[in-house]
Parts: structure tokens; C-alpha cells; sequence
């Protein structure tokens, strides 16, 4: 077996440490104050943010799961007008932030708040995964299944509930799972709209008292439900592949009358998800630009932008060198790295940060309150997505360009920067650019681990929220849109396809 | 008896006209190919009987029941119609066993295990009951695909290119095997191709279509022989095209005098269809014929020949066809086909 260069190794270890060692040190603290853990823990308040944690997680599932899947199969498999429009539409919720979808709403209807709110809002920013996913999954399906079915005795809808839905079933529960882990780590939407689930708590708990036991303790339980979704998830996920070849044409159902019924209701959806907070904040910003302080903005604007490609390219470095151990090296070590570096993966970002609270400033106080503080927080919460979208590149240089290489006399160690790093440079770049994005619209644990002279176009969103100051937090809403939320969007490869395919 | 009865069928995408005036029909028992070019409308022509699409005029009978006319198409899953797709489309979350049975629902599962059990033996593919269609090769899929179409009794059965999606040798077999399934179950069918080889060896009727009509009907021996105009006989098989004169009831042709299959009128001018198996070569050092190309497949050869002026092409067995730069004799065998000008 061929070992990789040292420089990987060093990184890729290090990484992997990083990302897995503050939570470690989190769980390992609380044990050894297990008794005033358990103290804090058994109160019925645990019980009842376990029960609002619960329910919208539950509410929000299933509502995205329906409106998602409606979405898709509209979109792919109907004659509804304009489908490749409303495909769109069904995807763009991603570019918006939920916080500023949750800010758009609440600016408009001050009364605006509790689990109806939290569950509209989080309902419309998680269907697009779903709407995502599905639509991937039915561009796949061979219509002539349907039609054997139909000739077979079974009518259109129980076509739909015993042939389509089986065959689209792995990807809708990726997907809803996916949902499910969102909003059991979301934090901004939940709380702007004033609704007590665990991360709000763990936040509140956090800042309001000086004995961090109780928010640590409930991180605990919040970090232990997103270990058993994903154990849920691992155990669920696609059981057999769908149809894998070409796609085939497709059939599309004529909806007759029903046509302008479903134009109307994704319209409806469009406006409740893109319209009502758009066009808020946008009225927002107009009123408040005569008082808008541009040099707090500027200020707010450098901050996010020099923390972004900072980490991104911080993670970028490590990731490319995880992925390219794991996947051209393919070693035990690289494997474990690997997977160590997936661990974190969908763990709430409250949780990480008070673990990097408690890890800063116990053991590493010489970095607490730094810059690098947040760089390694982000690295904890992203390095996943950019693994991700790094390795694909990595994976898809032909092993035969380096045996060539190496048979042209440049060492095994050279051809991976001589050869595979500049072939998959555009895919690398790709990723780090989307890693930085997603760094932008990060608020929990930049709350949690700025340092105090730093600010971010989310952080001053924040500040302005918690002083009820709507037009001043608009424009930094919608700047988060325009630079974050839309090139995040266009970059976003499930998207892109997606959206192709409808066409098809 | 027919089972299945068009009449007049026309169907139009827009402005589109894919089918135009097509009669047809099928009796029971029979196996029907219709045979069409790409884009000549025979998917079509089965998404109509199938009830996917409804016909702009015209009716479809089946078993005596109107099933589709321009006012009123039945539901497909009450047509009693079973369907083999191109590229069989198993379910792909169903077991073989279970898509076979799928289209049992309203009996009891002794008698539909039974039934599975014997359609599974049927196909002799006993042993993959429990397979995923992805483990099946493409043939036992489209013959699992086959099972499932028979298995509720349908009043007819339609293929739509069952054997295109297979390699050359396979389709060869799988043909014999769908035919002698169908014949065992007693199954009346209706199988669309393009590919004339497979209509003529497969179906006891052919039924050729050409823009969306029907041209000619007839059994494959009809067909071959006695195509009603060039196109037809063309696109049936190769066949040389020389202009010819009637005269004494016979054709005078470049290659001399040949007898007309068909009635020809004293005086018509036309050209004649000959196809290369009616052409006999004679290895003749003073022949007036000399091959100029020869494409050597093993059973046998087609040989290029010019004679008279004429370029030929005729083929021959493959272990005694003649070499290039031969000369020969050429004779023409049996009768020839005449289409006046």
C-alpha cells in the first residue's frame, strides 16, 4: 500500500482531531459533574423543550415532506404551465437564510411568533431539499412502470401510492431526514420567532446565567437526539438503488381542470416563500436607508467576507488533503480520518460551540476569543460539505493520468501536485467558494465564539433583531441574500441538475 | 373471431398527423406485427389500443366492447390489455415473482401463487422467483416482463420493440421463446417492429405501416413476396430495381425476359423488384457478367455484379460464392414483381 506524502498525513490527522476532540471534551466534563447534570436535567422544563423540539421537528417533516414531494412531481411528471419556472421558484427558498426568512415575517407581523410561526417558516425553508431530492428521484423512474401498472388494473392514484412512491421512498427519506436534523440544530428562525426548543434554551441558558452545567447538560441531550436521527438515517437510507440508467422519456399526466387548481397553489407557495419576506425586507430597507449607517455596514460586510475566505480556504486546505488521502491513497488511516471528519456531521452548531467555549477556554485559552477560535468552529461544522464537494473532483482524475505520469519518470508523491491537484483545481475552488458561503450566513456559533471587536453582516442582523430594530437589520438581510444565499445557491451541484432535469 | 377491431383510427399531435385512417384486426390467438420505420406511428398505434391516448377519430373494439372512440376512452386498467415495454420496465422495488403477480389482485392467493409458479415455469426462469430486477439479464427481464403481461389473461397482449434493448444473438432466441409462450398460452398479441426480419419470422399476420397508414396486410410469405409497391418491397429486404417494358405478358428487362408475379397490362412500362436470392450466378470464363465486390457473412454472400450495364447484387452461399474479378453468368429464378410507372 502506498503511503501519502506527510504533509497530508499531518493535516488530515490534525483535522480529524480538531473536529472530534471539543465534543469530546464537552461529553467528558459533563460526566465528571454528572450529578449536577442530572439535577439540571430532570426538571420538567427538559421534558418540555424535549416536547416543543419534538413536535416541530415532526410538524416540519411532514409538511415539507408534502409540500416538497407536491412540488416535484408538478414539476416533473405533470402538464402544469410554466414548469421549469416553478422549479426555480421551488428551489430559491435555499438562497434565503431561515433567520432571514423568520426576520421578513416577523418585521411584517410583530404578532408573528410561536410554533405556528416557526413551523410555517421552517416548512418553507426545508422543502426545497425535499423538492430537490424527490425530483431526482422521479426524473429516474422509468414511466413505462407506471403505465405496465395502469394496464395491470391499478388507477392513477394507486399508481402513485404503489409504484412512484417506492421507487422515489429512498431519496424523500434522505431528504426528510436531512429536514429533520435543519431544524433540530436551527437556532436564528426559532429564536426571532420566540418558540423554546432546545438550541434557543442552550442559548439562553448560556448567556443568562454564569454555571454553564445547564446549557452543557441540555447540548448533551440535543447532541444525543441528532446521534440517533443520523443513526436513523444511516439505517434507512436507500435500500436499493432506483433505476440508475439514462433517463427515458417521460411521460407528463395531463392534469385537464385540475391544471389551473395546482398553478395557483405553487404560486401561493412562491409568495409565502419568496414573496412576503423578500418584499418585506425590501420595504424595510427603503424606509431605513436615510438612517442606514454604511460605515457599520461596510465594517459588518469586511468582517463577514475576511472570516469566510479565511475559513474557506482554511478548510479547503484540509479537506482536499483528507480527500485525497482517503480517496487516492485508500490506506486504514485515511479511511479513519475520513470518517472522523463525517462524525461531526449535522451536529447542532450551538453544541459545537459551547463545546469550543468550554475546550477554549480550559485548554486552549491562548486562542480563546480569537479569530482562530471561529476558524476552527467553522472547520468543526463544515468540514463535511466541503469533503463533499472536494473529493468528487478528486475522484473523478483518472487513475491512468497518473500511471503515465509516474511512467514518464515523476514520483508518485510529485504526480499528485504535478498532475491530479491542477486537473481537479476548478472543483476544488468550486468547494472552498461554497464552504466560504456558507461560512457568510453562519449565526449560532459566531454568537457563541467572535471575538468582541469582530462583527458580521449576521451578527449585526442579531444585534439590531434583539432591539427590535427591523429596519435596521433589513439591509443586512438582504445583502446575506444577494452575496450568500443566491451564488451558494447557483453553486449548489443537486440544484443545478435538479433544475436541469425538469426540463427534460 | 376478432378480438380487437380499429376502425378508422386516426390520431394528430396538434398539427401533427401521426396515424391516418388505420383498420386492423386481430383475431384470436393471432400474433400481429406491425411493421414501421421510426416515426411511422406505431408506438402510437399501441398507446391508443392501450387507452394512454385517445384518438382524434375512429373506434377500437376489443372482445366486442367499444374501448375507445373520440368521445370516450376507457381507463387502461379496465381494458383488460396486458403490455411489454421496450426495455420491460420491471418494478424495480418488486421481486419477479411479485411482478408477476401484480396484476392478480382480485384473486385469491392460492390460485395466484399457482398462476405465478406457472408462468415463472413458463419463462423457465423458475429459480429467479425471488430475484431483483436488477440482478436479471435483459432477456430474462423482458421475460419476466412477458410473464407479468400474461399472467392476468388479457384479451390481448402488446409489445412495443420487445428485443430491441438486446444484443443480435439473443434477440434471435428470445424471439423463438416468445413465440412458443405466446402459442402455449393460447395469447392473442400485437408486437410493433422495425426490424422485418423479426416480424416476418414471428408474426402469422404482418401488417406494414407508413405514415401513420396501414399499407398492406397479409402473412409474412404475402408480404415478402407480393409487396403491393416499391416501398414496400424495399424495405422488406434488398432488392434491385430495373426498368422493364410488358410485352407478350411478359417483362422486358435489360436482363432479358422475366415472368410477372402479378397481373400486368400489354404496353405498361415500370420497373421490377429482384431480389438477390432470385438471382443465380454461374462461374463462365465467357460470361458477360463480372463481380466487382463481394460481403462474405459465412451461411452466405451478397455478391456485386455488373451485367448488361446493370448493377446487381445477389447473394449467394457463402462457401461457393464467387471472388472478385470473376466472370459469370447471371440468370434470374421464378418470377419477378412488376410496379407500372
Amino acid at each position: 500500500m502506498r503511503k501519502p506524502p506527510v504533509v497530508i498525513a499531518v493535516l488530515g490527522v490534525s483535522a480529524a482531531l480538531l473536529a472530534v476532540l471539543p465534543i469530546g471534551y464537552l461529553v467528558l466534563r459533563l460526566f465528571e459533574g454528572l450529578d449536577r447534570a442530572l439535577v439540571e436535567l430532570l426538571r420538567a422544563r427538559t421534558l418540555e423543550l424535549l416536547g416543543n423540539t419534538g413536535l416541530l421537528v415532526v410538524a416540519v417533516s411532514v409538511s415539507a415532506l408534502l409540500l416538497g414531494f407536491s412540488q416535484a412531481w408538478l414539476t416533473t411528471r405533470s402538464n402544469v404551465k410554466f414548469a421549469p419556472v416553478f422549479a426555480v421558484l421551488a428551489a430559491l427558498p435555499l438562497a434565503i437564510p431561515s433567520y432571514v426568512m423568520a426576520l421578513g415575517y416577523i418585521s411584517l407581523f410583530p404578532t408573528f411568533s410561536g410554533f405556528f410561526a416557526s413551523w410555517l417558516v421552517l416548512t418553507l425553508a426545508t422543502s426545497p431539499y425535499v423538492f430537490l431530492g424527490v425530483t431526482a428521484a422521479l426524473v429516474r423512474i422509468d414511466t413505462a412502470t407506471e403505465e405496465v401498472a395502469r394496464t395491470l388494473g391499478l388507477g392513477r392514484l394507486k399508481v402513485l401510492r404503489r409504484i412512484t412512491w417506492p421507487q422515489v421512498r429512498p431519496a424523500a427519506t434522505a431528504s426528510v431526514l436531512l429536514v429533520a436534523l435543519y431544524v433540530l440544530s436551527e437556532f436564528g428562525a426559532i429564536a426571532l420567532l420566540r418558540y423554546d426548543t432546545f438550541t434557543r434554551a442552550i442559548y439562553n441558558a448560556y448567556r443568562g446565567s454564569f454555571d454553564r452545567t445547564s446549557a452543557a447538560a441540555l447540548a448533551l441531550v440535543l447532541l444525543l437526539i441528532t446521534l440517533l436521527i443520523i443513526w436513523f438515517e444511516r439505517r434507512y437510507r436507500g435500500i436499493y438503488l432506483a433505476n440508475t440508467k439514462a433517463l427515458g422519456k417521460r411521460v407528463r399526466v395531463d392534469l385537464g381542470s385540475w391544471s389551473w387548481a395546482a398553478t395557483a397553489g405553487l404560486t401561493l407557495v412562491a409568495v409565502f416563500s419568496l414573496g412576503i419576506p423578500m418584499v418585506s425586507l425590501l420595504v424595510w430597507s427603503v424606509q431605513g436607508s436615510a438612517s442606514l449607517d454604511l460605515p457599520m455596514l461596510l465594517d459588518a460586510l469586511w468582517g463577514s467576507v475576511r472570516l469566510a475566505v479565511l475559513s474557506g480556504v482554511v478548510i479547503g486546505v484540509f479537506a482536499t488533503a483528507i480527500a485525497l488521502w482517503a480517496v487516492r491513497y485508500r490506506t486504514k488511516l485515511g479511511s479513519l480520518v475520513e470518517t472522523a471528519s463525517w462524525a461531526t456531521h449535522a451536529i447542532p452548531a450551538v453544541v459545537v460551540g459551547l463545546a469550543l467555549v468550554f475546550f477554549g477556554a480550559n485548554i486552549t485559552p491562548w486562542i480563546y476569543q480569537t479569530t482562530w477560535m471561529l476558524v476552527i468552529a467553522y472547520l468543526i461544522l463544515f468540514l463535511p460539505n466541503a469533503l463533499a464537494a472536494i473529493s468528487t473532483p478528486i475522484a473523478q482524475v483518472s487513475k491512468d493520468l497518473e500511471d503515465v505520469s509516474q511512467s514518464l519518470g515523476v514520483p508518485a508523491n510529485k504526480t499528485l501536485f504535478k498532475v491530479v491537484l491542477p486537473i481537479a483545481f476548478p472543483g476544488i475552488i468550486a468547494g472552498v467558494a461554497l464552504v466560504a458561503l456558507t461560512v457568510l450566513k453562519e449565526l449560532p456559533a459566531t454568537l457563541l465564539l467572535r471575538p468582541t471587536s469582530t462583527n458580521t453582516l449576521a451578527t449585526r442582523l442579531w444585534g439590531a433583531t434583539e432591539n427590535i430594530a427591523y429596519s435596521e437589520a433589513a439591509p443586512y438581510a438582504l445583502l446575506l441574500v444577494i452575496i450568500a444565499g443566491l451564488p451558494a445557491l447557483a453553486l449548489n451541484a443537486q440544484a443545478r441538475k435538479a433544475l436541469s432535469e425538469v426540463r427534460g | 373471431m376478432a378480438t380487437l377491431n380499429l376502425r378508422g383510427v386516426e390520431k394528430s399531435f396538434g398539427d401533427l398527423e401521426v396515424l391516418v385512417g388505420v383498420d386492423l384486426s386481430v383475431t384470436d390467438q393471432e400474433l400481429v406485427a406491425v411493421l414501421g420505420a421510426s416515426g411511422s406511428g406505431k408506438s402510437t398505434l399501441l398507446r391508443l389500443i392501450a387507452g394512454f391516448e385517445k384518438p382524434t377519430a375512429g373506434t377500437i373494439e376489443l372482445a366486442g366492447n367499444e374501448i375507445s372512440s373520440v368521445t370516450k376512452v376507457l381507463v387502461p386498467e379496465k381494458r383488460n390489455i396486458g403490455i411489454v415495454p421496450q426495455d420491460s420496465a420491471l418494478f424495480p422495488h418488486l421481486s419477479a415473482s411479485q411482478n408477476i403477480g401484480f396484476g392478480l389482485a382480485g384473486w385469491s392467493s392460492k390460485v395466484r401463487a399457482a398462476r405465478v409458479t406457472e408462468l415463472l415455469e413458463i419463462v423457465e426462469l423458475t429459480e429467479f422467483a425471488d430475484a431483483r430486477p436488477e440482478k436479471l439479464s435483459g432477456g430474462q427481464a423482458q421475460r419476466i416482463a412477458l410473464a407479468r403481461a400474461l399472467a392476468p389473461r388479457p384479451a390481448i397482449i402488446l409489445m412495443d420493440e420487445p428485443f430491441s434493448a438486446l444484443d443480435a444473438e439473443l434477440r434471435t432466441r428470445l424471439r423463438l421463446d416468445v413465440k412458443a409462450i405466446l402459442k402455449k398460452e393460447g395469447a392473442t398479441a400485437i408486437l410493433v417492429t422495425h426490424d422485418q426480419e423479426e416480424a416476418l419470422s414471428l408474426a402469422d399476420r404482418v401488417a406494414v405501416l407508413r405514415n401513420g397508414q396501414i399499407v398492406q396486410v397479409g402473412s409474412p410469405t404475402e408480404i415478402y413476396n407480393s409487396p403491393v409497391d416499391i416501398g414496400i418491397a424495399t424495405f422488406l429486404g434488398d432488392a434491385v430495381l430495373i426498368d422493364g417494358e410488358v410485352k407478350n405478358g411478359k417483362i422486358l428487362t435489360s436482363l432479358g425476359f422475366l415472368n410477372p408475379l402479378n397481373k400486368v397490362t400489354e404496353g405498361q412500362t415500370g420497373r421490377v423488384a429482384i431480389r438477390g436470392e432470385n438471382f443465380y450466378l454461374l462461374p463462365n470464363p465467357k460470361g458477360d457478367g463480372e463481380v466487382i465486390g463481394q460481403v462474405f457473412f459465412g451461411h452466405d454472400a451478397v455478391v456485386e455484379v455488373v451485367t448488361k450495364g446493370v448493377k446487381i447484387r445477389a447473394r449467394s452461399n457463402g462457401p461457393f460464392a464467387p471472388e472478385v474479378g470473376m466472370k459469370v453468368s447471371v440468370w434470374v429464378r421464378g418470377s419477378v414483381n412488376f410496379y407500372p410507372a
